[in-house]
This record gives C-alpha cells, sequence and structure tokens, in this order.
C-alpha cells in the first residue's frame, strides 16, 4: 500500500513546491494591489521559454540561469509598469481585464515565437539526474525542490520582517492610502513586489520544466491557476498560507492522478475509473468549496466593508 | 432608452435603429443569395452571430449586473454538447458513438427544441453553481466560474459518461447551419437561409436581453451593479436577482454554444477552453462594457480580423521581390494581442462605451445624461 | 396613547473585541422625529445598520410595529417599511435622477421576469413611472429628472437618496447625517423639508445628526450615545442642559 502511494506522495510534495514559488507571486500582488494577476501564469511560461532559447544559443547554465532569472523578474517589472500602473485609479475589473490582456499578449508572442511547437527544456545536470528513494524512482529535482522551495519562503519572510523595503510592503498591503500618506513610496513597493513574484516564479520554471521537460504557449495557464487556486486555499495576502495550499494541492492532485492504481493495488475496486481526468478538476472543486465555506482561506484576515 | 411616460409607439430613435437593424437583415438575405455560399462573408456573419449572442449574455453579466464570470466557455460547452447528443439522428448514432455501442441517448429531437433544451441545460448548471459561487466578490467569483469551466470540461470527457457523451471523442453529424437552407426533390438549394436563420435566432435572443434590461428588473440589475448595499436598502434580495442574472445569461449562453455547435459541424469539450471565454471577454471590452450594440459591433469585427481581413498576417507576403518582414503563422494574434492592450489601457470606454444603437440617432441637444457621461 | 413604531430592546454590536453598540435600547412612537446623536464612533451609524440589517446583531431584539426583525436582510426589513439614507451618499452613479427613483419602486412589482421581459405588465410600469413623475413634482425635482444622479450638486443628491428612499413607502424613514457637507441656508431648507414630508407621508423619522442647531429644531426626542452606551434621553431641551451630554460632547473634566 504504502509503497503504491510513496512515488505519487513525493512527486505531490516536488509539484506542490513549485506551485508554492508561483502562489507567492499571486498573494504578494493581490496583498497589495487586490488585484488577480492573471498574466503571472504566463509570466511563468516565458521564463520556460527564455531558458530554451537562451540556453541554445550556447551559453553556460552558470550564465544562462541567472540571465533567466534576471530577465523574469524584468518582465515582471514592465507589465506592472505598462499594464497595470497606468490604471491605478481605474475600477478593479478594468485592471482584472488589463491582466487578462496582458496574458493573452504573452501567449501569442511565444505561439509566433515558436511558431506554437512544443520546446525541449534544455537539461540542467545534477537535479535532472535520476535517484531512488524507497520505491519511487525519480529525478533529483524531485527531492530537491521542496528544500529550495521552504528556503526561499524563509529568505523572503526575513525580507519582508526586517527589511525596510519588507516593513513599507507589510505597511501597503494593510492600508494602501494611508501608507501613501506616510510618505511610502507606492510605486516602489509595488515594482519590489513585482519584481520578486516573478523572480521566484523563474526559480520554479526552472524546477517545473526540469521535471516536465517541454514548453509550449499554454504551458504556464494550469500552472497559473493552480497556484493561484492554493493561494487562495491559503488565504489570499498571506505567503506561509500560499505554501502550505500549494503542497496541499500538489499532494492532492498526484494522489488522484494515480487513485486508480492504488484503489485498485488495495483490492478497492476491480476495474480502472478514470478518476485521473479529475486531478485538475478537483483543484477547482476545492477552490469553490473552500469559497462556499470559509471565503478568507486558511490563514485569511477577515474584512468588513464600511458602511 | 428614453425616461418620459410615452403613452404608447416608439421614439424617433428607435424607429430608426429598427430600419437599420431591418435593413441589414435583407441585405443579408440578398447577399446570401446572390454571393457564392462559399464567400468568407457567411463564415464571418454565422460565427460573429453566435459571439454575439454569448458577448451580449457576457455583457448581461459584467456590464449590467456587475458580476464578473468567466464561466462562458462552461455554459456554452454544456449548450453545444446537449444540442449535438438530442440531434444527431438515431440512425447516425451506431458509427458516431461507435466506442459506446451507439450511446444510450436514443431520442433526436427537432433543431429549435434541442436549441431551448441547450439553454435550459446551461440554465440549470448555472443555478447550481450559483448557489455558493454568487455570493463572492467580484475577482474570487471571477476564478471560481473559471474553474467551474475546466471541471466541466474535465467531467465531460470522463470516459465513464461516454455513453452520453461519447468521452474524448468527437460528436458529429448532427444538423448545421447548412440544414436551414430549403432544397428542392433533387437536392438543390433553391433558398439560401443558413446564414440568415442563425443570424434571425442570436437576433430574437439578443432582442429578449434588450427587454429584459430595459424592464423593471433590469433597473434592479443595474442597481445591484452600482451599488450593492443600496440596492438592498431599496428593498432588492441581492442572491436572488444575481441568480436571475446568472441563470439567463448561462441560458442564452448555452443557445450559443448550440449555435457554435452547428457551425463548428462537430463538438469536442476539450476545445472550450479558458482562451475562448477570453476572446469573448475581450470583444465585450472592445465593443463597450455596457453596450449591447457594442458587443454586437465588435463581435463581427473580431470575427471578421481574425478569420478574414487579418489572414494575411499569417501568411508570407512579397511586394515585388521585397518580402515583408514579421509575417508568418502567429502574427495576426500578435497584432490582436497589441490592438486589445491598447483599447484596454487607452480607450477603456470600446467602440460604444454604454451607448446603445438609437443613442446614435439622438440630435444633439442639451447635455442628457448618456452623454455626459460618455 | 399612540402606537410604538420601533422598538430597540439591550441591542449589543460587537466586532472581534470591539463593541461598537453596548446593550442599547430605545423606542420611537408613530409620527415623531427622533434623533440619535453622539460624538464621532459613539456607535450611531452601526445602530442603524443593525436596525436595517446590513449587521446582524450580536445580541438584543429589535421590534417594527410588534414584529420581530432582528436578523432579517435589509431588503426583507424595507419592505417591511424601514427605507434609509447613508452617512456617505450611495445614489445609483449610473442613472438618472428619474431612473435612481423607479428603482425603488421594484420592490412593490407584482410582475416577474417574463411577464417583464415580454412587457406584459405594461400598466404596472406605466404606473411606477407616473407614481416616480408625481413623487418628483412634488419635491421640486422633476426639472432634474434627465440628469444623471451624481452630477447633480450635493445637496440636491442628499435630497434625492431621501427621496428615493420615499419611493419605497416607508412607515419609518433612518436618515444617517442628512445635513453633512451642506450649507447653512440649505441646512434649513433640509430642516423644513424633513417636517413636511413627515407630515404629507405619515412618517416617523429616525435621524442621525451632527449639526445641533437643526437637531434641537425638528426632534421630539433625543438620544445620546457615547462609546455605544447611551448617557441621556429627552426633549431638546432636558438634553441641552444635561450634564453628562455637554461633558461628553465638550471632553469633560473641565467642567
Amino acid at each position: 500500500m504504502w509503497n503504491t502511494i510513496f512515488p505519487y506522495l513525493l512527486s505531490g510534495i516536488s509539484v506542490g513546491g513549485q506551485y508554492a514559488l508561483i502562489a507567492i507571486g499571486y498573494t504578494m500582488v493581490y496583498g497589495i494591489l487586490r488585484l488577480i494577476n492573471f498574466a503571472h501564469g504566463d509570466v511563468f511560461m516565458v521564463a520556460g521559454i527564455l531558458m530554451v532559447y537562451i540556453s541554445a544559443s550556447g551559453v553556460p547554465l552558470f550564465i544562462s540561469i541567472p540571465l533567466v532569472l534576471i530577465l523574469t523578474s524584468l518582465i515582471g517589472y514592465l507589465i506592472e509598469h505598462i499594464a497595470y500602473k497606468p490604471l491605478r485609479q481605474a475600477p478593479r475589473m478594468s485592471v482584472m481585464i488589463s491582466a487578462i490582456g496582458v496574458s493573452y499578449t504573452l501567449q501569442n508572442l511565444v505561439l509566433y515565437i515558436t511558431g506554437g511547437l512544443n520546446q525541449l527544456y534544455p537539461t540542467i545536470p545534477w537535479i535532472s539526474n535520476s535517484i531512488t528513494v524507497g520505491s519511487a524512482s525519480t529525478k533529483i529535482v524531485t527531492i530537491f525542490t521542496p528544500f529550495l522551495t521552504i528556503l526561499l519562503v524563509f529568505a523572503l519572510v526575513q525580507l519582508i520582517n526586517h527589511t525596510k523595503i519588507g516593513m513599507a510592503m507589510r505597511a501597503v498591503s494593510k492600508d494602501f492610502e494611508t501608507s501613501q500618506l506616510m510618505g511610502i513610496n507606492i510605486n516602489r513597493v509595488i515594482s519590489v513586489t513585482f519584481v520578486i513574484g516573478s523572480f521566484l516564479a523563474g526559480v520554479g520554471s526552472l524546477l517545473y520544466f526540469t521535471n516536465y521537460t517541454t514548453v509550449i504557449q499554454t504551458s504556464g495557464a494550469m500552472p497559473g491557476l493552480k497556484a493561484f487556486v492554493a493561494a487562495v486555499f491559503g488565504g489570499i495576502g498571506s505567503i506561509p498560507g500560499a505554501v502550505i495550499g500549494a503542497f496541499i494541492i500538489g499532494i492532492a492532485e498526484n494522489i488522484i492522478k494515480g487513485l486508480d492504481i492504488i484503489l485498485f493495488k488495495a483490492g478497492l475496486i476491480a476495474k480502472p475509473l478514470g478518476l485521473a481526468t479529475f486531478s485538475d478538476a478537483f483543484t477547482f472543486a476545492l477552490l469553490i468549496i473552500i469559497l462556499a465555506v470559509k471565503p478568507t482561506g486558511l490563514f485569511g484576515e477577515k474584512t468588513t466593508d464600511k458602511v | 432608452m428614453s425616461n418620459t411616460v410615452k403613452k404608447k409607439g416608439l421614439s424617433r430613435e428607435q424607429v430608426l435603429s429598427a430600419i437599420v437593424v431591418l435593413a441589414f437583415y435583407i441585405a443579408v438575405f440578398v447577399a446570401e443569395q446572390i454571393v457564392p455560399s462559399t464567400s468568407m462573408l457567411f463564415t464571418v456573419l454565422k460565427k460573429g452571430a453566435t459571439y454575439a449572442l454569448v458577448a451580449v449574455s457576457m455583457n448581461l453579466l459584467n456590464g449590467f449586473t456587475g458580476i464578473f464570470s468567466l464561466g462562458q466557455a462552461g455554459f456554452m460547452l454544456i449548450g453545444a454538447y446537449v444540442y449535438a447528443i438530442f440531434t444527431i439522428p438515431i440512425a447516425e448514432r451506431a458509427s458516431v458513438y461507435q466506442y459506446y455501442n451507439g450511446g444510450i441517448v436514443q431520442v433526436a429531437l427537432p433543431i429549435f427544441i434541442a436549441m431551448i433544451l441547450a439553454g435550459l441545460v446551461a440554465a440549470f448548471f448555472a443555478f447550481l453553481i450559483g448557489l455558493p459561487v454568487l455570493r463572492l466578490k467580484s475577482d474570487y467569483l471571477a476564478v471560481a466560474t473559471l474553474g467551474f469551466a475546466e471541471i466541466i470540461r474535465a467531467v465531460f470527457q470522463w470516459d465513464k459518461l461516454g455513453p452520453v457523451t461519447n468521452g474524448s471523442n468527437m460528436l458529429r453529424l448532427f444538423p448545421t447551419f447548412n440544414d436551414f437552407n430549403i432544397r428542392n426533390a433533387n437536392g438543390d438549394v433553391t433558398i439560401y437561409l443558413s446564414t440568415l436563420v442563425p443570424m434571425l435566432i442570436a437576433g430574437f435572443c439578443i432582442a429578449l436581453i434588450i427587454l429584459l434590461i430595459n424592464s423593471t428588473f433590469g433597473r434592479a440589475l443595474r442597481a445591484i451593479k452600482d451599488d450593492e448595499i443600496a440596492a438592498e436598502a431599496m428593498g432588492i434580495h441581492l442572491a436572488s436577482h444575481k441568480q436571475l442574472a446568472f441563470c439567463i445569461s448561462s441560458f442564452f449562453t448555452g443557445i450559443g454554444g448550440a449555435m457554435l455547435a452547428m457551425y463548428q459541424t462537430t463538438v469536442q469539450a476539450k476545445s472550450f477552453t479558458t482562451a475562448m471565454t477570453y476572446e469573448i471577454l475581450l470583444i465585450v471590452v472592445i465593443g463597450g462594457i455596457g453596450s449591447v450594440t457594442g458587443s454586437c459591433i465588435s463581435s463581427f469585427l473580431f470575427v471578421a480580423c481574425s478569420e478574414w481581413w487579418l489572414r494575411f498576417l499569417d501568411q508570407k507576403q512579397m511586394i515585388g521581390s521585397f518580402e515583408v518582414p514579421l509575417l508568418r503563422n502567429g502574427f495576426r494574434l500578435v497584432v490582436f494581442s497589441l490592438i486589445i492592450m491598447i483599447v484596454v489601457l487607452f480607450f477603456r470606454q470600446g467602440i460604444m462605451g454604454t451607448r446603445e444603437l438609437p443613442d446614435l440617432f439622438r440630435r444633439k441637444r442639451k447635455k442628457t445624461g448618456k452623454e455626459a457621461r460618455a | 396613547m399612540s402606537n410604538t413604531i420601533l422598538r430597540i430592546d439591550h441591542l449589543t454590536m460587537q466586532f472581534g473585541g470591539v463593541v461598537a453598540v453596548d446593550n442599547f435600547s430605545m423606542h420611537i412612537d408613530e409620527g415623531e422625529i427622533v434623533a440619535l446623536i453622539g460624538p464621532n464612533g459613539a456607535g450611531k451609524t452601526t445602530a442603524f445598520n443593525a436596525v436595517t440589517g446590513v449587521y446582524v446583531p450580536t445580541s438584543g431584539a429589535i421590534k417594527l410595529m410588534g414584529e420581530n426583525i432582528t436578523g432579517k436582510r435589509p431588503d426583507q426589513i424595507t419592505k417591511l417599511g424601514i427605507a434609509r439614507t447613508f452617512q456617505n451618499i450611495r445614489l445609483f452613479s449610473s442613472m438618472t435622477v428619474f431612473e435612481n427613483v423607479l428603482t425603488a419602486h421594484h420592490l412593490r412589482r407584482t410582475s416577474n421576469v417574463f411577464t417583464a421581459t415580454l412587457r406584459l405588465n405594461a400598466a404596472e410600469e406605466h404606473q411606477m413611472r407616473a407614481d416616480t413623475d408625481a413623487l418628483l413634482k412634488k419635491v421640486d425635482l422633476y426639472d432634474l429628472k434627465d440628469e444623471i444622479a451624481t452630477s447633480l450638486p450635493y445637496g440636491r443628491q442628499r435630497l434625492l437618496e431621501i427621496v428615493r428612499a420615499l419611493a419605497t413607502k416607508p412607515k419609518l424613514l433612518l436618515l444617517d447625517e442628512p445635513a453633512a457637507g451642506m450649507n447653512p441656508q440649505e441646512t434649513d431648507e433640509l430642516g423644513a423639508f424633513i417636517r413636511r414630508i413627515r407630515d404629507e407621508f405619515d412618517l416617523t423619522i429616525f435621524i442621525i445628526e451632527h449639526h445641533m442647531n437643526l437637531v434641537m429644531e425638528i426632534s421630539d426626542r433625543i438620544y445620546v450615545i457615547e462609546f455605544g452606551k447611551q448617557i441621556a434621553e429627552g426633549t431638546p431641551n432636558e438634553i441641552q442642559n444635561n450634564e453628562a451630554v455637554i461633558a461628553a460632547y465638550l471632553g469633560g473634566d473641565d467642567l
């Protein structure tokens, strides 16, 4: 029994870590701008495409990896600057539509550049190597991901709690207008938030695509949405919440992928039910349930509108 | 819409608008008899009519009720499947449902009955999903409805539902728009109606939506959009009115889905993606959030550009011996995206703002409300 | 003896650790104009919100003509006969003056969505529009009826909000700082207007207001609260001479 479940659990933890790195971007941006950055998943995808093209040009890894991360952060910064900043005073719906427009644009740009073909992701040595853990044979990246995720989250929490810009971020997410009056440079805080979010999505893409090996213009959509669900599940605006939500979703999704086999080996079903179809649907069912039962998520703060 | 208490009859602007719409329909009918039926014009009109209906339904939620729903693809999928499942001729079922012994549904309904059924089933799903989801704030609602569409897409492809949905296989051989053409005994077409009828169906549905918007219920929905708390204080029950708008919008989106099935001649769940919803949202935005006329105009424009006028961007073009740079597969969509971003960022009113067709005929007298706002 | 329209018994409203209204009781008799005053943050609007169903009371009971309305939804309470205005004006911003008032007739419709869409309710719709016209004429807003509501001058917007509330045909009207932002002349007119509508529409009026001249002039009785607790109740004369009230307003110890 355990031997059947273990490989799914392991890849669940790994994917969960990758979702977590994306989810932080969603949760931080929402915390500050109250905006669902629909383009965030596509930034993650673009990071994957950048890695493909930069590696193809023959640049060694120790240059290409930092370069990808820097460019991804820059893209995040530019998106905010071009598509969201001019709409600061506009209704929330307009900004959300702009985000959807950016998502559409990024996907179409990549479609144009790649010709809509699957791009083979370069092999990153060491983390692409195979390893056997207990009953599971997997890539090192699977084991490596959760540790790197926790490390990065720890660093991020230190940044938020102990630096000046971190304090500004906390202030802005608590009360946008008042922080502005207190002389905090809102635009700088927002830019930094986007840069951090995109940077983490870039790291996530290195891990994720090493595991999945190909990138296409739609690769960011599903992980992006799932990471968003993770952020909502954990309570949007809360970084630990997003991380825990992401791990829960990653694990649950992978268990469902293997549920037919697990149930079959446990003798509970006689033939496969095709439940793997629902591994994506499950995430959204979870979202709808959590929103109906506890809209603020696991760690979210309750807010009341003033009448 | 005019606020004065009119006894009976229509205003001058309304009469002019009616004439424009009628003239358009007559032009379509005439064109259909003259122009070869393979012309791109008809592709655009058929798909444009379908998208117009779905876009107006979405506008009813986003523009008039203030509910930011992104579940359109899901409701279209439901409509398309219900229509297809209930209209495939019984004789053809064995070949369509070849992996499921001809399927378990063994009825073939008339086209219009099946279309209404498509709308009703979509509305029923909207009712179920609306119960938990409509309580949410704008952006959570957007993601929850988006998620719902994804769930629907997965469920319809599930192998265990194959006897009904044909699993992940295609549904085909159901009646399409071409079945509206009138043929003589030899099977030759005598009167072409394959474009006019879908346009009439869409026009009829949109007319109903316009009547709804201008009724006391439409005012209540607009009140909710403007200020939920004030609307509630005016005795408007938020939950039931939102639920009503959601179900009605989904009903017409379901009919739009049935029309899409007829247009495409085949149906497969995997094609009803989030990108489809985004396209419709962008049509609504370009037309003007809160304008039915805008949604209609922008649907035809959008389809015409993507299927016809901007197709050349996807192919290599030579001017003499000079090859125009950048033009190759996918460039059309890049141009499209840029246009959309420009509209979203710099022309937030879209083509029409919140104006409607009759407003265009209104003489510039004093500044009335709508103009003051535009 | 006059009939009691509204009775609040031991109302407490608690948000997390904050007690906004603390064991507050009051009553309003038919035809009265009763004011609720107190320093900023005393819990006045919170009490209004509890009465109109925006908030569900933590404990206590609210009765409208003997019927318990505690915990009912705002739209249900409006249908039972309580209408209100808001401290920060909440007009329907995309609608004209006429449509704003017309929307308030929606709650008395007998049509359903089908009959309304297919215009089978033409007579009712016609009646709603005629009633709206009549009401606008009565309060001198008819000339502005096709203007977008939020484009009106501030004082007119406040007035329109009251008119819109009247269109729901309430028995009890709650006004939340109706004179806020008005100049002295507008405030005087408002006072006369409030008395006039009380008489013409057979209303009972419950008002929150900071404008003391207005409160003293129009109120039959006044309740004073501070930190969510009642500190005084009485006629304008009694309140003006009440030491607790003076202390609350001037900061206490110095007196």
